[in-house]
C-alpha cells in the first residue's frame, strides 16, 4: 500500500464536501427563481409622475390617488393652490382621510390629526406626512 | 466539539434519532439484487412535491374566474419572474409523473410485485393513479384555453352514455348544462384542495404497506424460489441486503436526478410538446376548434369510445379493464413470479402494451 495514499476516511471527508457544495450550489440556483417569482413588481416601474385634470380636485377638495404604489392624496388648499402628499400616516401605516369642514386630515386608526399641508397636529405620527411635488401644466396637475 | 455532532446530539437526547436511524434507515435492508425500476416510488414522490411547490407558487397569480383565468396563466407565462418556468414545471411535470406512474405499474406487474400478500399495496397504488388521473383532469380546465374547455367539454359529456342517470351525472360534474365558471371553480377546488388531500393520505396508505409488509425481492436469478404466502402476517426479511440510507438512497437520487433532467430537457428543448395551438387561443363557449383530442394518456379511453358502435359498450370495456386491474392480485394469486414462467400473462402483458400504444397513435391520428 502506498503509504502516501490519502486514508479512507479523508477520501470520504472530501466527497462528502464537495457533495455538500454541489448541493448548496444548486439549492441557491433553485431558489433565486423562487426568490425572483415571490418578488413584488418594481416599485415606481415606469414614469414616477402622475396627471391629473385640474377639474377633479376641487377648492377645499381632497383627491386619493395610486403614486409609485402608494395612496397619495392631492389637494386645492386654496384657489389655484395645490399640494399632493403621501396618505400613508407616519404612525402605523393607515392611511388618513380628509376632513373637509376641519380643515385637516384625520388617522382612523389612532386618532392621528394632521394639517392640510401634512404638518402632525396632535395624536401618535412621529413626523409629517410625506410631501410629493405638484405643478399646474394647462388643464393638468403634474405630481411626482 | 464539531457544530453538526452537537446538534446531533442536542437533538438525539431529547427525541432518540440515532435510534430511528439505526433501525429505520441504516439497519432497514432491502433485497440484495434490487434493480433500477425500484426506484420509480421515489421518483414519484420526488415529482408530486414538485408539483406541490410549483402549484403553491402559482396559486400566488392565477385567478380561478372563467373571465380572468387565460389572462392570469398568460400574465404569469409573460410578466412574472420565472413564472414560465414555474408554470411548465408544473404542466410538463404531471406529464412525467404519469409516465413514472405508468413505468411503477408496468414494473410492478412485470415482476409480480403485487403477489405475497401485497393485495393493500396494489389497490391504494391503483387508486393513486386513478386520481392522478383526476388530477390531470381538473387541472386541464385551469388555464380556460380552447383547449382545456373543449377538451373537458368532451370528457365530461363522456358520462352522459351511462344509461338513466348519465344526462344528470354531466351536469352534475359541469355544475351546470354547459362548461362554465361554475365548472371552473369545482374543479379548481378539486384540484387545489380535495384531491391533492386525498392523494396525500393514499401515499401515506400505499408507503405504510411497503414498509410493513417489505418490499418484494426480484423474482430473477438461481437463489429464487417461487413461495406459497403464509395464512398469517410476515414481514419479508432481507438477510444480508442493501441499507436503505445511505446507500439505496443514493440510487434513488441519481434516478430523480435523471427524471429532473428529463423534464427540464423537454422545457427547454421541445416545451410546445404538450401545447397544441388551442391551448394559446382563450376559451370561447360558441367556437369548437378543429380536431380537438385529449392529452395522450387519456387518447386510449377516447379511441375506445369511438370504436364500439355505442359509447355504452365502449365505457363498459374501459370499466371492465379496470376493474380487471384493480382486482388483478385476487385473480392472479399463484405464487410464481418469475416472468419466464408465466407466459399467459406475459403474453397479456405485451399485447396489453402494444394494443395501448396501437389504439393511442390510432386516436391522435383519428
Amino acid at each position: 500500500m502506498d503509504p502516501n495514499a490519502p486514508l479512507p476516511l479523508q477520501r470520504r471527508k472530501f466527497l462528502m464536501t464537495l457533495l455538500a457544495g454541489l448541493g448548496a450550489l444548486i439549492g441557491a440556483a433553485s431558489a433565486w427563481p423562487v426568490f425572483r417569482f415571490l418578488s413584488p413588481a418594481t416599485a415606481g416601474s415606469g414614469s414616477d409622475q402622475v396627471l391629473i385634470p385640474r377639474g377633479d380636485v376641487a377648492s377645499g377638495k381632497a383627491h386619493f390617488f395610486q403614486h409609485r404604489g402608494k395612496p397619495a392624496v392631492l389637494l386645492q388648499v386654496a384657489p389655484g393652490q395645490f399640494v399632493a402628499m403621501s396618505a400613508v400616516c407616519t404612525h402605523l401605516g393607515c392611511v388618513v382621510a380628509w376632513q373637509e369642514t376641519a380643515g385637516e386630515f384625520l388617522c382612523p386608526c389612532h386618532g392621528g390629526r394632521f394639517s392640510a399641508e401634512g404638518q402632525v397636529l396632535s395624536g401618535p405620527p412621529p413626523k409629517p406626512l410625506e410631501s410629493i411635488a405638484v405643478e399646474l401644466d394647462g388643464d393638468q396637475l403634474r405630481v411626482g | 466539539m464539531q457544530p453538526v455532532k452537537w446538534l446531533v446530539d442536542f437533538i438525539d437526547v431529547r427525541l432518540g434519532v440515532r435510534e430511528i436511524y439505526a433501525s429505520e434507515l441504516k439497519g432497514y435492508l432491502l433485497p440484495p439484487k434490487v434493480n433500477v425500476w425500484y426506484t420509480l416510488g421515489a421518483v414519484l414522490i420526488a415529482l408530486f412535491k414538485l408539483q406541490i411547490i410549483t402549484g403553491i407558487l402559482l396559486l400566488m397569480f392565477y385567478v380561478p374566474d372563467a373571465e380572468k383565468a387565460f389572462a392570469s396563466i398568460q400574465y404569469i407565462m409573460n410578466e412574472v419572474p420565472y413564472g414560465w418556468l414555474f408554470r411548465m414545471l408544473h404542466a410538463v411535470g404531471a406529464n412525467v409523473i404519469v409516465i413514472a406512474l405508468l413505468l411503477h405499474m408496468l414494473s410492478v406487474l412485470f415482476m409480480a410485485g403485487y403477489k405475497g400478500r401485497r393485495e393493500f399495496t396494489w389497490l391504494s397504488g391503483f387508486i393513486i393513479f386513478n386520481l392522478t388521473m383526476g388530477l390531470c383532469l381538473t387541472g386541464y380546465l385551469l388555464p380556460w384555453s380552447q383547449l382545456s374547455f373543449w377538451a373537458t367539454t368532451v370528457a365530461t359529456d363522456a358520462a352522459g352514455a351511462i344509461p338513466v342517470a348519465g344526462e344528470f351525472l354531466v351536469e352534475f360534474l359541469r355544475g351546470g348544462a354547459t362548461v362554465g365558471n361554475q365548472t371552473l371553480g369545482r374543479f379548481f377546488a378539486l384540484h387545489v384542495v380535495g384531491m391533492p388531500l386525498l392523494l396525500l393520505g393514499l401515499i401515506a396508505v400505499h408507503l405504510f404497506c411497503v414498509k410493513r409488509r417489505g418490499v418484494s425481492s426480484p423474482p430473477f436469478g438461481k437463489e429464487y424460489r417461487a413461495s406459497e404466502p403464509q395464512p398469517f402476517f410476515e414481514y419479508e426479511k432481507h438477510q444480508g441486503g442493501i441499507p436503505f440510507f445511505p446507500n439505496y438512497v443514493v440510487k434513488d437520487a441519481a434516478v430523480i436526478c435523471f427524471f429532473i433532467a428529463f423534464l427540464l430537457a423537454i422545457i427547454f428543448y421541445a416545451p410546445g410538446m404538450f401545447f397544441p395551438e388551442s391551448a394559446f387561443q382563450p376559451a370561447d363557449p360558441f367556437l369548437t376548434p378543429p380536431h380537438i383530442k385529449p392529452e395522450w394518456y387519456f387518447l386510449w379511453a377516447y379511441q375506445t369510445l369511438k370504436i364500439f358502435p355505442s359509447e355504452i359498450i365502449g365505457l363498459g370495456v374501459q370499466g371492465l379493464f379496470m376493474t380487471f386491474l384493480a382486482l388483478l392480485p385476487f385473480i392472479d394469486c399463484g405464487p410464481e413470479r418469475r416472468p419466464a414462467q408465466r407466459p399467459l400473462f406475459m403474453t397479456c402483458y405485451v399485447l396489453g402494451i402494444l394494443g395501448f400504444v396501437a389504439i393511442s397513435i390510432w386516436g391522435h391520428y383519428s
